[in-house]
This record gives C-alpha cells, structure tokens and sequence, in this order.
C-alpha cells in the first residue's frame, strides 16, 4: 500500500563531533517532481543526499518515502539510485556491464537484463559504447551511463548529486535540458543538489535553498530570483551580483546612492515603520546606462557615476560605475563599447522601481 | 615512465649507479659457483675459470663438500627452506589479510585521521631489538618459543602496520561512491566491499603481499633471537656457515643466498608495474 506522496524529510539532522553539519531539516520533494537543493559548497547538500540515500546514518529525523518510514533501511532495502558527482561507473566493466549490474544483483533473467539494457541504451543513445570501458568514453557518454545506470532499476527516488559538475559547460547545458525533459517525460522523481543557480533555476520546479546547514528558502525559481528570503540568497542567486546599498525612507522616497526614488507602494507602509538602517537591492538589468538625453523620460531616476569596470559577458556587458563611495553594477548590450571609457563619468537610469527589494537590518527581506 | 631520450650527461651517473647496485649481486652469483679453493684466493678471482654446483649440491647434501677436503657442515638447509617458505607465506598471508580489513576499516569508517594510524605506525618507530625481549619473555612464559606459530605470530605483528598504512593508502585514492553505488544497487556493505573495493585495489594488494614477503624471508633478527632446535629460516642458516673447523664456506653460503634471491626476482618481475607505486607508498596524492 503505497501513497505516492514523493519524499517527506522531517527534522533531518548530522552532527560531526561538535560540528553540525545539517541541523535538522524538513522539506518534501513530491512524487514526479523536480525539486532542487541549492546552495553554495558546505551548505550540507551531499550530507543530506548520503543521509537520504542510507550511506551515512543520520542524528536525528525521519525519512518518508510514498508514505513508508525508511529512516533506518539499510541503503539497498530504500529503493532510490544516486548519481554521484564523480559518477563512480565501475572502470573495470563495459558499457553493457556497467548498466546491467543492478539487474544482475537483483537477480534477473539474463533474457530481461539484456531486453531492457538495450532498450535504455537506445533511448540513451549509448549502443555504441556497450561493449567499451567507461575510461574510453567521452564525458557526454559516461554522464549518460551513470543516469542509465540509476534508471535501469525504476527507483522511486532519484537522488542526483551535481551529476553535471564533471561536463564541460557546452555539453552541460545540454544534458542540463536532457535530464529534464526525461524527468518530465517518465514522470520520475528527481532530488538534485547543485551549487550552479543557473542549473537550479533552468530545471527546478521547486528550489530549496541552504546555507550552512539550514533552509533559508523554498520557492518556485521564479519566486526565489524575484523574491529572495535575505540578502545571502538575492546574493547567491543572479550573476552579475545584485547591488545592495544602504538606504532610507524619506516621505514617500527611498533614498539611497544620493539619489530619490519613489517607494514600490507594498513596501511603503513597512518601510515607513523602519525609517532608515535597511538595504536596497537593486538586480543589474534593472539599471541602464543613459546614452541619449531622447532616451530619457520625465519622472525616471536618473544618477551619476565614474565608470571603473567593463566586464565582457558575451552579448552582453556588466558596467560598474562608482558613485560617491559606492558601486552599482549595470548590464549593457555588447553594442555600445565603442562609446564607453574607464574614468568616464556617465549617467545610469533606474528602468522599474517597482523591481526594488528592500532587506530589514538583519538582512531579512521585507516582503518574504 | 619518463619517454624522453637520455642526455650524455646522465648515462655515467646511471652506469655508476647500476654497478653500485649489481656488483654485490654479481659477486655473490660468482661465488655461488666457485670450487673451495677459489673462494678466498688472492688476487680476487672474479669469474671461475671452473665453474662448480658443488656448493648447491653441499646446502642439501652437507657431506659433498668433503670431497673437497672442506668440512664442517653440520645440517642440510632443507629445514630452513621449508622453515622460510613457511612463516614467511603464513605471517604474509596473515598480515595482508588483517591488514586489508583494517586499511578499509581506516579509510571509509573513521573519522580520526592522524591519531589512528599514528597509534599504528609507533610500533615501527623504535628498534626490533627493543621488541624482541618482551617477545622472548612472553614466548618463555606461553611456550611459544623456537615454534613455527610463535615466529608467525611475531612476523605478523611486526609487519601488520606496515600492510595496514599501505593499504590504506590505496584505498584511500579509491573513490567510496565506487562501493557506495554497489550498495545502493543492492549490495551488502561487506560485498560492496569484497566484489568492488578489493578488485579495484587489487594492484596494491599485490605490491603489499611481495613487500611485506620480502620484509619476512629476509628478517634475521627475530629468527635468530626465538629459534633454538626446532625453528630455522634462510637467513639463520646463512649465519650457520661461519665454523670453527673450517671458516666461513663462502661458497655454501652464496649459494643458499642465492636460492633465497631467486623468488623475490621472479616475483619482483610480475609485479613490478606495481611495486613502484608500492614503494613511494602513498606519498603521490592522484
């Protein structure tokens, strides 16, 4: 009697000797999703993947999987695969070895062994390299092998631990999307931990956010970049940096970078409470440098800044200017180098104010 | 393995090197085959011009050699080559085996890293002698005196650390997801162990098994130390050919040394891709 109600951790908690590496987190991660741990290294991600899994025993806490308690089953009786960062395929077997090991340990017909690695190597595109030790294979291909392997079983969890951090980018961004639509596809469920925000957002229905050893944020990816819980995860989340300044509440006004701006009107009560000692946070694409005087409307916020970093992102560029003892990050399209100099003094408009954030003095986000 | 040509400059260092090492070996396969009387002639014979098996032929049959007008060889060496064979491949067995189990034991279920094998180590940290007379006291006491166990059992202890660090170190450079994916595909901790974490180190365990081989067929101290009558190993018998009727037989003895030789060449042989790695013992880190 299974309830697929996906994976329900309760209070989970890992202590080193004196050092508590994760302490004690709950989160669900619901039956044919993909949810998301992200935060930066020693955040506790793999701790909670390894205690999960059954490699390492937890503290305290409970594990729930489709309703059935599992905290203390040995790793093999917990029915979940785990991709490992390193993928540890097993070098000394092929291809073809290397995808039927948990069928063969399970004891299944050498027929049906050799029926479904076949068919998943099909639809992993990986009949070339059956019969080639994992050594000779490209790092696409034993990416591929490692998910193979985790899929062969049909597990109920998939626990998948930077499985991309071994690729290199191009071909990250392409397995990145492969995972995804196979996830979707089959309707698995996927626990993935990754340090890489943008890998976070590209594939997370839900994204749990940690630092050091806690849940600072779970959200949508829409909600965690729009919305960040404080300034670590706004920090953590979007490249370039967002910009974070001190500011206050002035009738109506926020101030801050020597400049005046009217306050997001859900904030206006809240700030008019606090009055000063808060942090603004303004993402970079939500600021623009100022070229033409047409481009310029009545009522926009305009500043002024020293330009003292051009920083090349591609197609785009991120300008940092100094104003007074600050610096504000902006992006800028590639197209307009030729018109910009370090040591010019330019001015920069802010496009929404409504965008704005604003975080108490303990770094909390006003509105979260 | 270094593919580059080798300078001029380099290759006198190394001719002087390899003769440094060969000679003495050279010179003992000589005498291994010298007839009695060309064993102390001076000016030195470097090559026999007789070359003679009387020597090998007088280690199992000590009377041979009368014929030569040489005595003084009071037993076959036959004893001690079993003796050797013996405690060497059981105490090596013994040692590898434990060792194995604790070098795993060590690396993937401790969370010490300096105090455990520091604990372990200190036992090589000071002189045999210093350990042979608490082993003599304690032998006197349990009757393991001049006894094939008792040496054995000195054998494994001495060099179980030696196995253990070693080991360790291979098991070390070995990822734990490799036996880790294994249990999670449905193994047992200790077949995890047994089907994925040994054969992969399996090169380790074979430059281990010969070094700690080597350690115990040439160990003399012990041996000598705790044999009485019933114990005997090669290098104690090497010892026995210095008499008082008749010199020392340098003949008889480079023989027996050289048949003492023979496997650790041919083993060294097979294994010798390993036994580099073996040797620098986990000083590389990847």
């Amino acid at each position: 009697m299974t309830d697929l109600t996906g994976l329900d951790v309760q209070n989970l908690t890992k202590t080193y000797g004196p050092k508590k590496a994760l302490g004690g987190i709950s989160f669900v991660a619901p039956h044919g999703g993909f949810t998301v741990l992200l935060g930066p290294g020693g955040a506790g991600k793999t701790t909670t993947l390894r205690l999960l899994a059954g490699l390492e025993p937890q503290t305290e806490g409970q594990i729930f999987l489709d309703g059935q308690e599992i905290s203390r089953l040995a790793p093999r009786d917990r029915n979940m695969a785990m991709i490992f960062d390193n993928l540890a395929l097993y070098p000394n077997k092929n291809g073809f070895q290397n995808l039927a090991s948990p069928l063969v340990l399970k004891k299944t017909p050498m027929e049906e062994i050799r029926k479904r690695v076949f068919s998943l190597a099909e639809k992993l595109n990986l009949t070339l390299v059956l019969d080639r030790l994992p050594k000779t294979m490209s790092g696409g291909e034993k990416q591929r092998l490692a998910l193979g392997r985790a899929l062969i079983r049909e597990p109920r969890l998939f626990l998948l631990d930077e499985p991309l951090s071994s690729v290199d980018a191009p071909l990250r961004f392409k397995l990145r999307s492969e995972l995804k639509r196979l996830q979707k596809e089959e309707g698995h469920t996927f626990l993935m931990a990754t340090p890489d925000f943008t890998e976070a957002l590209a594939v997370g229905d839900t994204i749990i956010m940690l630092h050091e050893g806690r849940i600072t944020q779970v959200a949508s990816p829409q909600k965690l970049y729009d919305q960040p819980v404080d300034t670590r995860v706004a920090i953590f989340v979007g490249s370039p940096q967002i910009n974070l300044f001190q500011a206050e509440f002035r009738e109506g006004q926020l101030a801050f970078l020597g400049l005046s701006c009217p306050c997001p009107a859900r904030l206006a009560p809240l700030l008019a409470d606090q009055g000063r000692g808060f942090t603004v946070g303004l993402r970079p694409e939500n600021a623009a440098l100022v070229f033409d005087d047409t481009e310029v409307k009545p009522g926009d916020i305009l500043g002024e800044g020293v330009l003292v970093d051009i920083e090349s992102l591609g197609r785009t560029m991120a300008l940092t200017l100094k104003c007074g003892q600050d610096l504000i990050t902006t992006l800028a399209s590639a197209s307009v180098l030729s018109q910009i100099t370090i040591g010019q003094a330019r001015r920069f408009r802010i496009k929404d104010p409504n965008l704005l954030l604003a975080f108490k003095p303990d770094g909390r986000n006003f509105l979260v | 393995m270094l593919n580059r040509p080798l300078s001029l400059a380099q290759i006198p260092l190394i001719v002087i090197g390899l003769v440094l090492c060969l000679f003495p070996i050279f010179w003992l396969v000589m005498t291994a085959i010298k007839p009695p009387i060309d064993w102390n002639a001076s000016p030195a014979i470097w090559i026999p011009s007789e070359p003679t098996l009387i020597n090998f032929r007088t280690l199992f049959n000590p009377d041979a050699i009368r014929a030569y007008g040489v005595g003084g060889v009071s037993q076959a060496a036959t004893r001690a080559v079993m003796g050797s064979i013996l405690a060497s491949i059981s105490a090596t067995f013994l040692a590898v085996g434990l060792g194995l189990i604790s070098a795993i034991g060590l690396s993937r279920y401790s969370r010490t890293n300096w105090a455990t094998p520091l604990i372990i180590l200190s036992g090589r940290m000071f002189p045999p002698a210093a350990i042979a007379v608490p082993f003599v006291i304690i032998f006197s006491l349990t009757n393991l005196m001049d006894t094939y166990p008792g040496l054995i059992a000195v054998y494994t202890a001495v060099t179980l650390p030696f196995s253990t660090w070693m080991l360790k170190s291979f098991v070390d450079d070995l990822p734990r997801e490799m036996e880790e994916a294994a249990m999670l595909d449905g193994k047992s901790r200790l077949m995890a162990h047994l089907t994925v974490t040994v054969p992969l180190i399996r090169g380790g365990i074979f430059s281990t098994t010969m070094l700690v081989f080597i350690l115990n067929w040439s160990e003399y101290m012990f041996a000598q130390v705790l044999s009485n009558t019933e114990l005997a190993t090669i290098p104690v018998q090497l010892a026995k050919y210095v008499t008082a009727t008749a010199g020392t037989l340098y003949g008889v003895q480079a023989a027996l040394a050289v048949l003492a030789m023979a496997p650790l060449i041919v083993g060294g042989y097979f294994i010798q891709g390993h036994l580099a790695r073996g040797l620098t013992f986990g000083a590389i880190k990847k």
